[in-house]
C-alpha cells in the first residue's frame, strides 16, 4: 500500500474506539432512517394491496332483520356492483376447559362459495365451513385457547350452551378493518344460524360500488341513497360506512405514526453528525503536525483532502455495512407486526430500494457534511502553522474569546472554592479539575450536551404523550361510565325494567337511553357525513363530557344537540349556537349545535341529545331499547359477573334480551394498541440516548487524549488511579446531570408536539396533556448510568497511562 | 568562482515583518545573500536573529513582506512566492529537502514508510521503485536494518537520520537544515554533521542554520546573523 493510503488505514484502526464510536453513531442514524424508510414502502404498498385484494366493501350498512327479497332491490341498484347480505351476533364463546368468555362477533354467510366481498384468506383448516361449523379469524386466538379440531362453547342469548367444531382458521382483512376497538370474528354458515336459534334473516349489508370505487364522496352518496332505499322499504338503518377500495381505512393513522417514527430517524442522524463532526474536528486537530509535514513534503491541499475524504467515507461505508441488513430486517420485522396489528398479509421479506439508497445518501453524506468544516479547516492550515508548535498541538485553535471565558469560570471557581472553604465545605480538587474540564472545550461541550439533551427531552416526552394517552382514553371511557349495558329487541317501560333491575343486588341505578340515526347534510343538501345521536337523560350521572365548547345537553333542549369536536372538519366554521341541517327519520330538520365535546370519531361522528326529547321524536317516551346500568363496584370481573346476572335474570323474567355488555369493554384494547406505539416511541426515545451517551463517550475519549500530558503530570505528582478514574467519571456524569436540566426544559415543547401529532393520527382531534414525573425520574436514573458507562472506557484509557507514556507524548 | 555560474539561491532585499497583537516585528531587515551551487552554507547566529524565519524564506514555508527569493533548481528559474500553495508545495518536495531540529515523522508509518512519503505525494517515482530507494536511503544513514519500525522505537540521532533520508527521497538539488543537531548530544550531532558533509560531496547544495559558533569552520562559507541583518565582517568573505 502507498505511504498515504497505508497513513488512512492506520488512522483507522489505531484508535478502534474513535472509529467504532463514529462508525456506530453513523450506523444507528443510518438503521434508524433505513428501517423506517423500508417499512413506509412496504406498508404503503402491502397494506392497502392486501386490503383491496380481499374486495373491501364500499358501503356496510347495520340495519333491522330483512331478507333476500330487500337484498335484491339493492343488488338492482344501479350504483351498486355486488352486495351481500350476512348476519352478525354477538355471542360469547369460550374454549371447552376455561372458564373465561370471550366475545365473538360471529358472521354468518349464505354461501361461502359466492362470497364477493370481504373475502377470507385461509390460515389453516378448512376455509368453508358446513353446517355446524364454525371459522375463527386468526385475532380470535389471542384471547381463545383453542385449535382446528377443538369444539368451543357457544353461549345464546336465552343463556344455553351450544357446541360448535372449529374446522378452520382464517385471516380477514377488510371486515372491521377501520375499527380497532372491535371484537374478533368468527365465521358460520346460515343454515347453522338455527342452531344458535337465531333466524336466518341478515342484519347487515356489505357492498361494492360499481364505479368510483375511491371516490368517498360518490361512496357516501351510494351510502346515503341506499340507507334511505331501506328506511322507505320499513327497516330501521343502525350504522352506515363508507370506505375506499384502494386504501386502508387505517393507511392514514399507520403512514402518520411512521411520519413521526421518521421525524425521530432523522434526528437521529441529525443528532450523530453533531458527533461526527465532534470526533473529526478533534482528528483533524490532532493531525495538524501530519498535514504540516506532508505538505512540508511536497503534499498538496487536493492530495490531503482526499486522503482525509477517504477516511471519512470509510467511516460510512463500515457503517452502511453494520446498518444496511440490520435495517432490513427492522423494517420487515416492524412491517410484520404493524401487518400483523391491522390484521393484513405482507406480500414477503424484499430489499426496498429506495429505502437502500437513503441509507447509502445518509450514510455517506452526513458524514462528509459533518466532517466539511473541520476538512477544510485542517486542510488550509499552513505548512508554518503546523510545524511550529503553537497551533501544533491539539489545544491550539482555540479562539481567543474561549480563553477568557475559561479564566472568568476558573477565578468563579477558585472564589467558590474559597468561600466554601470558609464555611466548612472543601471540595476535593480532582472534582474541581474534573468540573473545570467540562467546560473546557466549549463546543465540543455544547454539541454534546445538544445530542444528551435531545435524547433525554424524547425520552422523558414519550412517557408524557403515553400518559396523555391513556389518560385521553380514560375520560374517553367516561362517556361509558355505566357498569352494565343491556340492549333489548324490543322497547320496554323505564319504570319496569328499573323495577325489575332493583331487584339484583348491587345494582344502584338504571336509567333507559333512546338513540337516532342522523345525516348531517350540507348548505346544497347534499349529505355530508352520518352522525349517531346518542339520548341519555340529560342530567345522566353516567356521562362525563369533556366540553370544549358551548355547553352540554338539557332536558328542555329541542332540536338541539352537543356534538363531537371532530365535526368542524365538516364545518370548519362551525360554533356553539350554529344551526346544522340534519335528515332524520326521513326528515330534513334544523338542529342547533349548543355545545362541541371531544371523542375519538374513528367510528363516525358522535352527538348526545336529551332522552327527553329524542324518545318523543320516536314516539317512545318513557320507554327505551337499551338501558344503562350502575352497580356498587365498578371493577372489570365485577361488571363482566353483573352483566351476567343481569342478561339471565331479565332473560329468566321472560323479557326479550338482545346482550348485557360489561362497561368499557372496548377500551382495554385502545389502551393495548396504543402500548405497541409507546414502545415504537421508546425504541426510538432509546436510541436517540445510545447515539447521545456515543456522543459522550467520544468526547470524553477526545478529552482524556488532550490532556495527555496533564494527565500525565498528576501522576508524576501522586494521583492514583482511582482518583484519575474518579475525576474523568465525575467529568462525564457531570456533562450528564447538566443534560438532564436542559432535557426537562426542551421535554415540554416536544410533548406538545409529539402529542398533537399523536393524537390528531389516532383521534382526528388534539388531547388535553398530562405530564408525569415518571419519565423525568427515569431518565435522570438513566442519564446518570448512561454517562457513567460513557466515561469508564476513556476513565480507564486515562488511568492506564504511565508518566513514561505520557512524555513521550510530547 | 566563475562568474558564469549563477547562483542555486538568491534573496534579494528579503524583508520579512511580523504582524501581532503586541505590534510590527521586524525579523528580517532587508536581507541579499547567494548561495552557489555545491556550497554547504551556514547561517550561524544567536537564538531570535531570525535565523529559521530566513530559512522559512527560502522554502516558501512563510511569506516574505517585502523582496524577492529566486531558486534556479532542475532547469527552471523560480520565484518562490510568485507560486501558489500547490505549485509551492510540489515544486518544494521535488527542489528541497527539508530537516528540522525536531524530526516530524509521522508516528504511524514505519521508517521506510516515512521516506517513501515524499515520493508518493510528488509522483516522481514509481510506488515499487520507492520502496527501493526509500531502503537505499536507508541505507545510507546507516538504518536499513530498522526500516521496519515505527519512530517511536529508535533514538533521536536516528530519527533525525531519518529525517535527512526523506529529505533526500525525490533526489532535491537543495537541503536546507535548521538546527538539525540541536536537540542531540555532541557525539550524535558529529554523525549528523559528517552525512551532511558526504551529501555535500556527492554534489547536493546545503543550507544549515545553527547557533553553535564553533562549526562556523566546518562549512564551505557561513554568514553571521544578527537582529535580522547579516553581520558585515561576515559579508566580507563573499
Ligand atoms: N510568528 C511570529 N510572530 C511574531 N514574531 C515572531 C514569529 N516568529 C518569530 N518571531 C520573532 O522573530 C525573531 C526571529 O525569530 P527566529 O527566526 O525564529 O529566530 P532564530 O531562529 O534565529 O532563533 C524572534 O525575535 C522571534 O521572536
Ligand atoms: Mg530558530
Amino acid at each position: 500500500m502507498r505511504p498515504r493510503w497505508r497513513k488512512v488505514f492506520l488512522d483507522l484502526i489505531d484508535n478502534k474506539l474513535r472509529t467504532l464510536l463514529v462508525v456506530l453513531s453513523i450506523a444507528v442514524g443510518v438503521f434508524a432512517v433505513g428501517m423506517i424508510a423500508g417499512t413506509y414502502v412496504i406498508i404503503s404498498n402491502d397494506m392497502s394491496a392486501s386490503y383491496a385484494a380481499n374486495r373491501p366493501a364500499n358501503v356496510q350498512i347495520r340495519s333491522d332483520d330483512f331478507d333476500d327479497e330487500l337484498l335484491t332491490t339493492i343488488r338492482r341498484d344501479r350504483a351498486v356492483a355486488e352486495a351481500e347480505g350476512r348476519r352478525v351476533v354477538n355471542l360469547r364463546v369460550r374454549a371447552p376447559d376455561s372458564q373465561k368468555w370471550v366475545s365473538l362477533d360471529i358472521v354468518a354467510i349464505k354461501d361461502f362459495d359466492k362470497n364477493q366481498i370481504n373475502l377470507l384468506n385461509p390460515i389453516s383448516g378448512k376455509i368453508k365451513p358446513d353446517k355446524r361449523e364454525l371459522l375463527l379469524e386468526r385475532e380470535a386466538l389471542k384471547d381463545l385457547d383453542v385449535q382446528v379440531g377443538d369444539k368451543v362453547e357457544v353461549q345464546l342469548a336465552d343463556g344455553t350452551i351450544k357446541r360448535l367444531p372449529v374446522v378452520g382458521i382464517v385471516q380477514d382483512p377488510t371486515t372491521g378493518a377501520g375499527d380497532f376497538l372491535g371484537q374478533p370474528f368468527g365465521y358460520i354458515t346460515m343454515d347453522t344460524l338455527p342452531y344458535l336459534r337465531e333466524p336466518e334473516r341478515y342484519n347487515r349489508i356489505y357492498a361494492t360500488v360499481a364505479e368510483g370505487q375511491d371516490d368517498l364522496v360518490h361512496i357516501r352518496q351510494v351510502t346515503a341513497d341506499l340507507k334511505d332505499k331501506i328506511e322507505k322499504a320499513g327497516y330501521q338503518v343502525r350504522r352506515t360506512n363508507s370506505s375506499k377500495t384502494h386504501e386502508h381505512p387505517l393507511a392514514s393513522v399507520v403512514n402518520a405514526i411512521l411520519g413521526i417514527l421518521m421525524a425521530l430517524g432523522v434526528l437521529i442522524v441529525f443528532l450523530s453528525s453533531s458527533l461526527i463532526a465532534n470526533t473529526l474536528n478533534a482528528l483533524l486537530n490532532q493531525h495538524l503536525r501530519h498535514i504540516g509535514v506532508m505538505k512540508l513534503v511536497g503534499g498538496r491541499r487536493n492530495q490531503i483532502f482526499s486522503m482525509y475524504i477517504v477516511l471519512i467515507l470509510t467511516f460510512g461505508l463500515l457503517a452502511l455495512l453494520i446498518a444496511v441488513p440490520l435495517g432490513g430486517q427492522g423494517a420487515y420485522a416492524l412491517s410484520r407486526l404493524i401487518a400483523d396489528l391491522m390484521s393484513f398479509t405482507l406480500q414477503g421479506y424484499r430489499i426496498v430500494p429506495i429505502a437502500f439508497v437513503i441509507q447509502a445518501l445518509i450514510g455517506l453524506l452526513i458524514p462528509l457534511a459533518a466532517g466539511a468544516g473541520p476538512l477544510v479547516r485542517g486542510t488550509h492550515t499552513s505548512v508554518l502553522q503546523a510545524i511550529s508548535g503553537d497551533s501544533g498541538r491539539g489545544d491550539g485553535s482555540k479562539p481567543k474569546g474561549e480563553e477568557k471565558r475559561e479564566s472568568r469560570w476558573e477565578r468563579f471557581q477558585v472564589r467558590a472554592a474559597a468561600a466554601l472553604g470558609r464555611r466548612g465545605i472543601h471540595i476535593p480538587r480532582p472534582l474541581l479539575i474534573s468540573l473545570r474540564n467540562t467546560f473546557r472545550r466549549r463546543s465540543r461541550f455544547i454539541l454534546t450536551l445538544f445530542t444528551l439533551t435531545m435524547g433525554g427531552a424524547i425520552f422523558i416526552s414519550v412517557f408524557n404523550v403515553r400518559v396523555s394517552l391513556h389518560e385521553f382514553i380514560g375520560a374517553v371511557g367516561k362517556y361509558f361510565l355505566a357498569d352494565v349495558t343491556l340492549d333489548f329487541d324490543q322497547p320496554y317501560r323505564l319504570r319496569e325494567i328499573e323495577q325489575y333491575a332493583r331487584q339484583v343486588p348491587g345494582v344502584v341505578d338504571v336509567e333507559g337511553w333512546a338513540y337516532a340515526s342522523a345525516e348531517a347534510l350540507y348548505a346544497d343538501g347534499s349529505t355530508a357525513d352520518n352522525i349517531t345521536i346518542l339520548a341519555p337523560p340529560a342530567e345522566s350521572p353516567l356521562v362525563a363530557p369533556i366540553v370544549v365548547a358551548g355547553r352540554w345537553i338539557r332536558p328542555d333542549d329541542k332540536r338541539a344537540l352537543a356534538v363531537t369536536e371532530g365535526i368542524l372538519a365538516l364545518y370548519p366554521d362551525l360554533k356553539p349556537g350554529d344551526a346544522i341541517r340534519l335528515k332524520i327519520n326521513g326528515q330534513e330538520e334544523t338542529w342547533e349545535v349548543v355545545g362541541l365535546f371531544k371523542f375519538i370519531d374513528r367510528e363516525g361522528y358522535l352527538a348526545y341529545a336529551p332522552y327527553e326529547y329524542i324518545s318523543r321524536q320516536n314516539n317512545q317516551a318513557n320507554q327505551a331499547y337499551s338501558f344503562r346500568i350502575a352497580t356498587e363496584k365498578h371493577d372489570r370481573p365485577y361488571q363482566t359477573a353483573m352483566s351476567a346476572t343481569l342478561d339471565q335474570y331479565f332473560r329468566d323474567a321472560g323479557f326479550k334480551v338482545r346482550q348485557a355488555q360489561p362497561g368499557l369493554s372496548s377500551l382495554d384494547k385502545a389502551s393495548e394498541s396504543l402500548d405497541i406505539l409507546i414502545v415504537f416511541l421508546l425504541i426510538m426515545a432509546l436510541l436517540t440516548a445510545t447515539v447521545g451517551s456515543m456522543g459522550l463517550t467520544g468526547t470524553m475519549g477526545m478529552n482524556v487524549l488532550e490532556r495527555t500530558r496533564e494527565i500525565g503530570i498528576m501522576r508524576a505528582v501522586g494521583a492514583t488511579d482511582g482518583t484519575i478514574t474518579r475525576m474523568v467519571m465525575i467529568e462525564g456524569v457531570v456533562i450528564g446531570s447538566i443534560s438532564w436540566v436542559f432535557a426537562v426544559l426542551l421535554s415540554f415543547p416536544i410533548t406538545v408536539l409529539l402529542s398533537t401529532i399523536i393524537s390528531v393520527a389516532i383521534f382526528q382531534n388534539p388531547i388535553e396533556l398530562v405530564f408525569t414525573w415518571t419519565g423525568y425520574l427515569i431518565w435522570l436514573a438513566l442519564v446518570l448510568v448512561l454517562s457513567a458507562f460513557a466515561s469508564i472506557l476513556p476513565a480507564r484509557n486515562a488511568a492506564r497511562l504511565t508518566i513514561r507514556e505520557v512524555l513521550a507524548y510530547e | 568562482m566563475a562568474t558564469d555560474v549563477l547562483p542555486i539561491i538568491e534573496l534579494r532585499g528579503v524583508v520579512k515583518v511580523y504582524t501581532s497583537e503586541a505590534g510590527d516585528f521586524t525579523a528580517l531587515k532587508g536581507i541579499d545573500a547567494q548561495v552557489m551551487p555545491g556550497e554547504f552554507l551556514g547561517i550561524v547566529g544567536k537564538s531570535g536573529a531570525g535565523k529559521s524565519t530566513l530559512l522559512n524564506m527560502i522554502s516558501g514555508v512563510d511569506h516574505l513582506t517585502r523582496g524577492e527569493v529566486i531558486v534556479r533548481a532542475n532547469g527552471k528559474d523560480v520565484s518562490v512566492h510568485t507560486l501558489n500553495e500547490n505549485d509551492l508545495a510540489l515544486w518544494r518536495g521535488r527542489t528541497m529537502g527539508i530537516v528540522y531540529q525536531s524530526f516530524q515523522l509521522l508516528p504511524m508509518l514505519t521508517l521506510v514508510e516515512n521516506v517513501m512519503l515524499p515520493m508518493d505525494l510528488c509522483g516522481l517515482y514509481h510506488p515499487r521503485r520507492s520502496r527501493e530507494r526509500a531502503l537505499e536511503l536507508l541505507t545510507l544513514v546507516e538504518l536499513e536494518e530498522h526500516a521496519n519500525k515505527l519512530p517511536a522505537f529508535i533514538s533521536g540521532g536516528q530519527q533525525q537520520r531519518v529525517a535527512i533520508a526523506r529529505a533526500l527521497a525525490n533526489d532535491p538539488p537543495i537541503l536546507i537544515a535548521d538546527e538539525p543537531t540541536g536537540s542531540l548530544d555532541s557525539v550524535t550531532a558529529d554523525h549528523i554533521f559528517e552525512l551532511f558533509e558526504h551529501l555535500r560531496e556527492n554534489g547536493k547544495t546545503i543550507v544549515m542554520v545553527t547557533h553553535d559558533k564553533s562549526l562556523s569552520p566546518r562549512f564551505s562559507r557561513h554568514l553571521v546573523l544578527a537582529d535580522g541583518e547579516i553581520v558585515p565582517n561576515g559579508k566580507r568573505e563573499i
